[in-house]
């Protein structure tokens, strides 16, 4: 029907002897002459003015196809395939027409083989046409379900701009890289010497680290002086040594640093900034629990305050593995929908607070002990804003597939460092969905990876309401 | 965009709302004020502590101040320090006792030892 598809010889002043056919009809502007889905019944062809030729949808999405002038034809197609109209037309001006009843159409393709073999053509040019979108469609499927490294590298690109960016901004910004524990103007003693020092009680032993791994295991005899409280407790501190004449002009040992932040260094460079005379850290100073007597007590049951919302949402993940029993469910699309949004909102509500206060953050990241001390603070900076980027993506159905598989990492990495937590009986909070309160267990385990598993399952199942390279696909497209 | 996106968009916009909106904290206003610890601390003097409706706090003792932030959750004042400390302190008598747990361990109770009681400070006095 398309007036460019069409051999110029085929149209009706060209070609086609329409003196003793049909009859005339005049259309006014905004007229509609054909209707898509009716039954066919004439041929048209145009004397003078101009038709619009459209498709709409039931939705009332109205796309125009092309524009018609004097001398082309339409509605030829339907009545050769006795199919229904495949398109509207109205009149875009006032038009002349002749309008040809199916007899009379039939009798002039007998006598005009040129307007058959132009027929043939269109209807073969359609075919191929259909063809080509129809292997559109499937590549465009086949695209949805593949990632590539620029699906990670714009996630992953996007959260650690947005970290740096925002850090600058944030009244709570933390350096990039922690900036004291260098040794740099710290005294260092051996274990030995550290050991002498204590059997003839001449050194203080101060522990940096927080009181709950304190309590669980510290040198006899030391004091607690944790690092991140130091501006708060060091006026108790100096009044505890003052009172204490044992412990004046005596050698100050800080100890309890780890491989996530040297602690004792920090602490080191506070207290000689503070006046403090003699003050040493360990060389060593993983070895104190093998060379000193200890004091160990039974860890303490980590605190657990109440976490609102998310710590609800959080538990709905544990119910993947009923859903997963059931293989039609298993491989809905529509459970990796929910399992999107759900997964979005979980991360999403774990990264604001963290993103707010990352000093907090990164010293979750130092209770683990698992990263080194120079990634602490990026790792702090840039991980609450992959929860967020990926968190967002997920739930807008962007690169579902890479999102999953970052989300998914972030588990794996997750449910690592609690099960390292809890066979290590560290003292800690998780620090996963809010800042504090939240106790290391195996509950949280099992929540990670139900959380897991519903990547997994997007990953594998995932094709409705996502935006890919082509578009917004709300449902399931038929090919 | 046609309408289911925008339809989309939207209920997409509730959530994050309701997400930003959810991550805020409780009123401040029942426990701004000025407040003094009860016992001397570090056989120095009293601490001062001063909460401001602003979200700054500034704990000031032997003539040194420090700056703070703070928020109300679930009834609890947190204190932030900017080491990433959080002090957890447990107002009783309707805001005009507070008790700060210096283990700075999260503990929802303030253990003996490790509690700092602080008592408001009446207006103008």
């Amino acid at each position: 029907m398309k007036a460019s598809d069409k051999p110029s010889g085929a149209q009706g002043e060209a070609g086609l002897n329409l003196s003793h056919l049909g009859q005339a009809m005049r259309v006014p502007a905004g007229t509609r002459i054909v209707s898509q889905g009716e039954a066919p019944e004439y041929f048209y062809v145009i004397q003078s003015g101009r038709v619009r030729v459209f498709r709409e949808t039931e939705d009332r999405i109205r796309t125009d196809l092309t524009e018609l002038g004097g001398g082309s034809y339409f509605g030829e197609v339907a009545l050769v395939t006795g199919q229904p109209r495949t398109a509207s037309v109205e009149a875009a001006e006032d038009s002349l027409l002749i309008k040809v009843s199916k007899d009379e159409f039939d009798r002039l393709l007998d006598q005009n083989p040129q307007l058959a073999r132009h027929i043939i053509h269109q209807l073969a040019g359609w075919l191929v046409a259909g063809d080509r979108r129809l292997e559109t469609q499937v590549v465009h499927q086949v695209k949805l379900r593949q990632i590539s490294w620029f699906d990670y590298v714009l996630m992953l690109g996007l959260s650690l701009v947005l970290a740096l960016v925002f850090n600058l901004y944030n009244d709570n910004r933390l350096p990039l890289v922690h900036g004291i524990g260098e040794a740099e103007g710290v005294k260092e003693i051996s274990l030995s010497q550290a050991k002498e020092l204590y059997d003839k009680k001449e050194a203080v032993f101060v522990d940096a680290r927080k009181s709950a791994f304190f309590d669980q295991r510290r040198i006899k005899g030391a004091q607690n002086l944790p690092v991140i409280l130091f501006d708060i407790m060091y006026p108790m501190f100096q009044f505890t040594l003052q009172q204490s004449e044992e412990a004046k002009d005596k050698t100050v040992v800080v100890y309890g640093g780890a491989f996530s932040r040297r602690l004792d260094l920090d602490l080191a460079h506070l207290l000689i900034n503070r006046g403090v005379k003699n003050v040493a850290v360990l060389n060593d100073y993983r070895g104190w629990e093998k060379v000193f007597p200890l004091v160990e007590q039974t860890p303490k049951e980590p605190a657990s305050l109440p976490l609102g919302l998310p710590g609800y949402l959080e538990w709905v993940p544990v119910g993947i593995f009923l859903l997963i029993l059931i293989p039609p469910i298993r491989r809905s699309p529509y459970l990796s929908v929910f399992c999107r949004l759900l997964l979005g909102a979980i991360f999403i509500s774990f990264a604001l607070s963290k993103i707010l206060r990352p000093a907090v953050f990164a010293l979750n990241v130092v209770d683990y002990n698992m990263m080194p001390a120079w990634g602490v603070n990026l790792w702090a900076l840039a991980l609450p804003w992959a929860e967020l980027v990926v968190g967002l993506f997920l739930i807008l159905g962007i690169r579902t597939r890479a999102a999953a598989t970052i989300i998914g990492a972030m588990n794996v990495m997750f449910i690592a460092g609690l099960v390292n937590a809890i066979f290590q009986h560290m003292p800690i909070n998780c620090g996963c969905v809010g800042e504090v309160g939240e106790p290391v267990n195996w509950w949280k385990v099992l929540k990670n990876t139900g959380m897991l598993v519903m990547c997994i399952q997007i990953f594998f199942y995932d094709r409705l309401m996502v935006l890919d390279r082509g578009g917004f696909i709300l449902r399931e497209r038929k090919i | 965009m046609n309408r289911d996106s925008l339809k989309l968009a939207a209920v997409l916009s509730l959530i994050l709302v309701g997400l930003v909106l959810g991550g805020c904290g409780e009123k401040r206003a029942p426990y701004v004020g000025r407040y003094k610890s009860v016992e001397p601390f570090g056989g120095e003097s009293h601490i001062n502590l001063d909460l401001q409706e602003n979200g700054k706090a500034t704990w000031t003792l032997g003539g040194k101040s420090l700056e703070f932030t703070w928020v109300v959750n679930d009834g609890k004042v947190w204190i932030y320090t900017k080491t990433g400390a959080i002090i957890i302190v447990t107002p009783s008598e309707g805001g005009k006792v507070l008790s700060a747990d210096m283990t700075g361990d999260w503990h929802p109770g303030c253990p003996p030892g490790s509690c700092v009681v602080f008592r408001r400070v009446p207006q103008g006095g």
